[in-house]
């Protein structure tokens, strides 16, 4: 009934200031909601790209050989056909990467470290390329032999510029130790928390390391048109892999330099196929991502719960003021329902329009700080992976955090309009005041 | 229309034998005692009594916001007791209309808006036909130039105006008002009283009370409450015979 709703109009434009500071109240937490899941958005979105540069694709085809049950090595042996078979079954695949996969220590005349040192192919790392920042070298120079790539923080521990010698020692997956000498082409900045402890070199230098012959590779990262697909996709290419008459490892989620002493102590020998997500082999970014959205989660229910009662008790007011009104209606023929119907009616467009006006400034706003670069505190920096504050609006979250403020607040009207259907309409009757 | 198997017309309201109790705490205050009444088509009747005595439980009664404690209550054929509550608000959107002491308008509505509120409850008439009905009530109770005033824009006597024609509109079967002239200064009162006094000689039924001799001087027929009992005076004996 279109009158319901004009009165539900008309009682909110009355009670002026009443309206005017619930919806405020209504559109700040929408305001602050939209905010929040874009800092969300903004974030995965860069650790995913920082990650995804790193050491992972949105899904990995990797795996480990076995010489004998007591070793491990993360190889996988004709790499082609096992890219082949890949690049046929991954549905909405993007690009795929093959690279090397090594565990080893980085030393310099001044010092150490241990790294994960990955071998890559330059010419097709186009990605890699674009998203790494160099500081000093040539990220091309990676396609000499023996050439290295490390990250600022590493260049200052081992105090190492362009043109010096960085030792890399490992242990074969025989288990002797082997050396190879490697020259500094290029020095990167910072890409999130953990990347010094990254190193790249030619696929074919860390082939020479382990003593693999040119068919074999670490494993392949694949880059998916939708990264959200990566489980489904992962799940897939297990089966086919199966399929094709490869051992395919059980999903772990663990990242693959973790899992060294697990293979170890099984028993079997050759190789296994081992399908993970970024999401295993990256579990700070996950737990982070995790964390991030478990406090807006609490931080949003603290807020809805003060709107929740904020509406109640607005209502209360409302509907004491008009209880002789709502007896008389009740009175003159309306239904218990229909009285129900009027209040929620008021707190529904009342969260309706104040969440509306939250969304639109929130977006504003949004766009108002990525305009502005904000520069993120240190401490998040380093947890965040991004030096400026990047949110990012998606239309189908921001639709979701209307949808959510709008009805949760609705459904805290739903009780005190409950109440006042209960009223009796012998309340108009009482005698004048 | 139902055939009449007397010549008597049948009743609009029959109470036979009614008490209400009311309780409070321990205490139980027994508000209407043995009340047997009818209230025939065409009445203009007034309860009367003093404070205390009875007169607003006996028209929560009949109007249905209220059921007997003992007794029964005939209201349009219908007895009260034995109908749920959304019955009975159905039985009062259709067959009743309330005047309240102090009016009682739905302040953000406008007048025209409140006199077709019941109409839209009732989903009978479509639009034209609502402002027709709407205008001809407005136009009767001679405030259709305020029709798009709202409550707070108007006197009280034309507040009681409108509530009249909110009440009439559904062309209900009787009209129940509860000292609709208690909370207007005298005048005013007089002229509400003159047009309730001529909608009831255009046929609708009035039951209304009132404390003020000079408004009982009017009625058809005075119902006079005392201590919750109904008392017939001598010279009053004749007129509520018939029924
Ligand atoms: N809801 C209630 N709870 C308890 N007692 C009530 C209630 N309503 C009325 N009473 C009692 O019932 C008796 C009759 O009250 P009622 O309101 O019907 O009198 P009245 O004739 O309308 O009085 P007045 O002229 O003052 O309006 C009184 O003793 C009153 O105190
Ligand atoms: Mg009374």
């Amino acid at each position: 009934m279109f009158t319901l709703l004009q009165i539900a109009a008309r009682n909110l434009a009355r009670n002026r200031k009443r309206t005017l500071l619930l919806g405020g109240a209504i559109a700040i937490v929408t305001v602050l909601l939209v905010l929040l899941t874009a800092l969300f958005n903004g974030t995965q979105a860069s650790m995913l790209r920082n990650a995804t540069t790193l050491s992972t694709g949105h899904v990995n085809v990797a795996g480990f050989y076995k010489i004998t049950s007591g070793t491990a090595a993360p190889v996988v042996t004709d790499y082609v056909k096992l890219r082949d078979i890949v690049e046929k079954e991954t549905p909405g695949l993007q690009s795929l990467v093959v690279r090397g996969r090594g565990f080893g220590k980085l030393v310099s005349d001044a010092s150490s470290q241990v790294a994960v040192v990955s071998g890559i192919d330059i010419e097709r790392e186009a990605n890699f390329k674009n998203i790494l920042e160099i500081v000093s070298g040539d990220v091309n120079r990676l396609s000499e032999p023996h050439a290295i790539l490390i990250f600022e923080a590493t260049a200052e521990r081992l105090e190492l510029k362009i043109g010096d010698n960085v030792t890399l020692s490992s242990q074969t997956f025989r288990g002797a130790n082997n050396s190879i000498d490697c020259k500094v082409v290029a020095i990167a900045k910072p890409l999130g928390m953990f990347s010094s402890f990254f190193a790249y070199v030619p696929l074919q230098t860390l082939r020479e390391l382990y003593s693999l012959d040119q068919h074999t590779a670490g494993g392949i990262q694949i880059y998916l048109k939708d990264w959200e697909q990566a489980e489904q996709v992962a799940a897939k290419l297990r089966i086919a892999l199966d399929k094709s008459g490869y051992r395919v490892m059980d999903h772990m989620d663990l990242p693959y330099w973790r899992k060294f002493d697990i293979v170890k102590r099984e028993d079997w020998t050759g190789q296994k196929i081992d399908v993970t997500t970024w999401m295993d082999e990256d579990p700070f970014m996950k737990w982070t991502l995790f964390g991030f959205r478990a406090l807006i989660v609490i931080v949003f229910m603290v807020l809805l719960a003060i709107i929740i009662i904020g509406v109640m008790n607005t209502l209360w007011m409302a509907i004491r003021e008009r209880t002789r009104e709502v007896g008389a209606l009740r009175a003159i023929g309306m239904q218990r329902h229909m009285v129900l119907a009027m209040f929620v009616t008021e707190g529904a467009l009342l969260a309706v329009i104040s969440s509306t006006a939250g969304v639109i400034l929130g977006v504003i706003a949004a766009y108002g700080i990525n305009a502005a670069h904000l520069k993120m505190i240190k401490g998040f920096q380093m947890v965040l992976m991004s030096e400026t504050v990047t949110l990012l609006v998606s239309v189908p979250t921001v639709l979701l955090s209307l949808l959510v403020i709008a009805s949760v607040t609705t459904l805290g009207s739903i009780l005190p309009a409950w109440r006042a259907a209960r009223l009796q309409p012998v309340e108009a009757m009482h005698s004048s005041n | 229309m139902h055939m009449a198997t007397t010549s008597a017309p049948q009743p609009i309201v029959h109470l036979s034998h009614v008490d209400k109790d009311y309780k409070l705490g321990a205490v139980t205050v027994s508000a209407l005692k043995q009340v047997s009444l009818e209230i025939a088509p065409g009445e203009f009747t007034v309860i009367a009594g003093p404070s205390g005595s009875g007169k607003t439980t006996l028209l929560n009664l009949i109007g249905c916001v209220d059921v007997a404690t003992r007794g029964e209550v005939v209201v349009a054929g219908q007895d009260t007791g034995k109908l749920s509550e959304g019955d009975l608000t159905r039985l009062r959107l259709n067959a009743l209309g309330f005047i309240f002491q102090s009016f009682n308008l739905v302040g953000v509505l406008d007048a025209f808006q409140n006199v077709e509120f019941p109409l839209l409850l009732q989903k009978k008439l479509n639009g034209a036909q609502r402002k027709e009905r709407v205008m001809d009530l407005l136009h009767k109770v001679g405030i259709a130039d305020y029709a798009h005033h709202r409550p707070g824009e108007l006197s009280g006597g034309q507040r009681q105006r409108v509530a009249i024609a909110r009440a009439l509109v559904t062309y209900p079967r009787i009209v129940l008002a509860d000292e609709p002239t208690a909370n207007l200064d005298s005048v005013t009162g007089t002229q509400i009283l003159d047009l309730m006094q001529e909608l009831n000689r255009e046929g609708t039924t009035f039951l209304f009370s009132t404390h003020d001799p000079h408004v009982v001087s009017r009625a058809g027929r005075v119902v006079r409450l005392v201590d919750g009992r109904i008392v017939t005076e001598p010279d009053e004996q004749s007129q509520s015979s018939h029924a």
